[in-house]
């Protein structure tokens, strides 16, 4: 098969054409190690479209149909691919913090840092700090990321790097913030490494900071 | 006459003046405060103050008495008593207290037909009892609960009402209120309200027909919502806009833009101008924006303060901008820095006013100090 199509294809984000091509690649009773090699293309597909959100040509409404078509694929995928043997590049903690109920920007982020090949923990919406430390000391990720909608978020992510810092976990792991309040200056007081208000920037961070 | 009153008349004269493109004598400020704001500030525990309306005015008082606004500057939307009885999940408390609206799925995708159909039965047999737990019952049951859940509702408002009347009486505020009614842009509705933000991006792109197709069926009842009883051309419809950032150009033309700009001027047709939150970054529908009637009013979170003056400046009222995160995070001369560079840009020939990039909506989301520091600076130096 075609891989470079179906990276393009799923770049393109044309569902009809993705699903086509894996019904066709799942018919032919591929080997484990071939599905993974589809696998790869589909994330391939995924870092184009970050790119073209990077650009302005794809806006957040394209992200989360992109992840939509990820897991479709996925699924399609899943009788051909045996058991999880995927590498995973590092392990990322995720929450909404304290107050915040919002989760659509948290949830985007994590499929596309998903298939940007980490394995990601999602402690969900209106996690309190010593939600995070207690998954820090029990998963030891590389990364935490913290997400929230309403400027009250801020207070609560300065809330979560103080909790880490006195349980001692900060100096093992980075941390990155994103979502619509955060800002260079809200990210030095919060005590931060890195913050984003673009998904697609965020997994690049994030990529960085374990290669 | 009282000073008050003839404070009152003041205030009054700047935003008359400001809607019939006079230039005014100073910039009007519009002080921004959510309720759970004043509640914290107040001291009061927002778990507790929200639940009892009455007890609000002391409450709001404190607010008014240390910001600087000339429009009353404390509303409430959102209250837990009618929630609650509703068993709502579309508005939610968070851990602190703030209600929010967390993603939720009012409408099935199969059920975009019956709500193209006729929209507002759509809404009360499937849509409610998807949203309100306590209304997915039997109809016996369910009326009762709609009534007590209304009759909360009204108690609320009505008290509210008494106490916004009692406070712009007390500080001499305008008497203009750009919240007279409310409605949501017809594709903004499917979205927060009936589809969710994820399954209406996926729509967009699976049934553009359909979605296009209800957005066009929604928008009679967005009209019929906004026109308030009695339309005045100095009162206007709050129209809070959501998801035309996150839309493609091409999808944005055709399925956000058609029905929300026949709202905008059904509501004009009915006697009202919308006043618009442009919430996030709309720059590259400037040329759209543009297009809407003379005299809406539009308040913006993010952009490009310059372009907007430039391209709406004479034909629309334009304010907001002065990012809160700054108020957050900002010296006191960095904040008052940025209100001068706003106003210099924005204020000549008039058309502005003086408002925040989003409504203040609880005491950690802002220096107080920094607060009314920027408002005090634009009260006493903004002058034409």
């Amino acid at each position: 098969m075609d891989l470079n199509a179906l990276t393009q294809a799923v770049g393109d984000l044309d569902e009809t054409a993705v699903v086509e091509i894996l019904e066709a690649f799942v018919a032919g009773n591929p080997t484990g190690e071939e599905a993974y090699g589809v696998v790869n293309a589909c994330q391939q597909g995924m870092a184009i479209v970050g790119e073209l959100f990077e650009k302005s040509e794809y806006f957040v409404g394209d992200l989360i149909f992109a992840g939509e078509l990820l897991n479709q694929a996925i699924d399609i995928l899943k009788p051909v691919i045996s058991g999880d043997k995927s590498k995973k590049i590092g392990a990322i903690i995720l929450g909404t913090v304290k107050g915040d109920l919002h989760d659509i920007g948290k949830n985007i982020f994590a499929s596309m840092v998903d298939a940007a090949g980490f394995e990601v923990y999602d402690l969900g919406i209106d996690v309190p700090p010593g939600d995070f430390v207690e998954k820090v000391k029990e998963i030891k990720p590389q990364i935490v990321g913290m997400s929230g909608v309403l400027t009250l978020a801020l207070d609560s992510m300065k809330a979560t790097v103080d909790a880490l810092t006195e349980a001692g976990l900060r100096n093992d792991i980075k941390i990155i913030i994103g979502g619509n309040p955060v800002t260079e200056d809200a990210c030095t007081q919060i005590g931060a490494d890195a913050f984003t208000t673009n998904a697609a920037a965020g997994v690049k961070q994030c990529q960085g900071w374990v290669s | 006459m009282t000073d008050m009153l003839a404070l009152s008349q003041e205030r009054t004269q700047l935003f008359h003046d400001l809607i019939d493109g006079k230039i005014p004598k100073k910039v009007p400020i519009s002080g921004s405060f959510a309720h759970e704001f004043a509640i914290q500030y107040a001291g009061k525990d927002l778990t507790e103050a929200q639940w009892d309306t009455d007890g609000l005015e002391p409450i709001f008082e404190k607010t008014c008495q240390d910001f600087y606004s000339d429009l009353l500057p404390v509303s409430a939307f959102r209250l837990p008593s009618f929630y609650k009885i509703l068993g709502s999940r579309n508005f939610v408390m968070g851990s602190s207290g703030f209600i929010q609206h967390p993603e939720v799925e009012g409408l099935a995708l199969e059920d975009y037909d019956a709500f193209i159909a006729s929209p507002f039965d759509c809404i009360v047999e499937r849509v409610l009892p998807k949203l309100y737990s306590k209304l997915d019952t039997d109809s016996t049951q369910k009326s009762m609960v709609m009534a007590k859940a209304f009759k909360a509702y009204t108690d609320e408002m009505g008290n509210l009402g008494r106490i916004y009347g009692n406070l712009i009486q007390k500080f001499g505020y305008g008497f203009v209120n750009f919240y007279s009614g409310f409605c949501e842009a017809p594709f903004d509705i499917i979205s927060d309200q009936l589809r969710g933000f994820k399954n209406i991006s996926i729509d967009v792109r699976r049934v553009p027909d359909k979605v296009e197709a209800a957005a066009e069926a929604a928008t009679p009842l967005m009209i019929k919502m906004g026109t308030p009883p009695n339309p005045s051309p100095y009162n206007a419809t709050f129209i809070p806009l959501h998801m035309a950032p996150y839309l493609r150009g091409k999808d944005f033309e055709r399925l956000y833009w058609p029905s929300f700009k026949k709202t905008v001027e059904g509501l004009k047709a009915n006697g009202m101008r919308s006043f618009l939150f442009v919430e996030n970054d709309w720059m590259r529908y400037i040329d759209y924006l543009a297009e809407l009637p003379e005299g809406t009013i539009m308040l913006f979170e993010y952009g490009d303060p310059k372009l907007v003056k430039e391209k709406l400046g004479k034909k629309h009222i334009i304010s907001g901008f002065y990012p809160v995160s700054l108020l957050k995070t900002g010296t006191k001369q960095q904040c008052i820095d940025k209100a001068k560079e706003l106003i210099d840009v924005l204020a000549p020939g008039g058309g502005y006013y003086f408002g925040f990039d989003k409504v203040i909506i609880t005491l950690d989301s802002a220096n107080v100090e920094n607060t009314k520091a920027v408002l005090d600076y634009v009260a006493e130096n903004a002058n034409y």
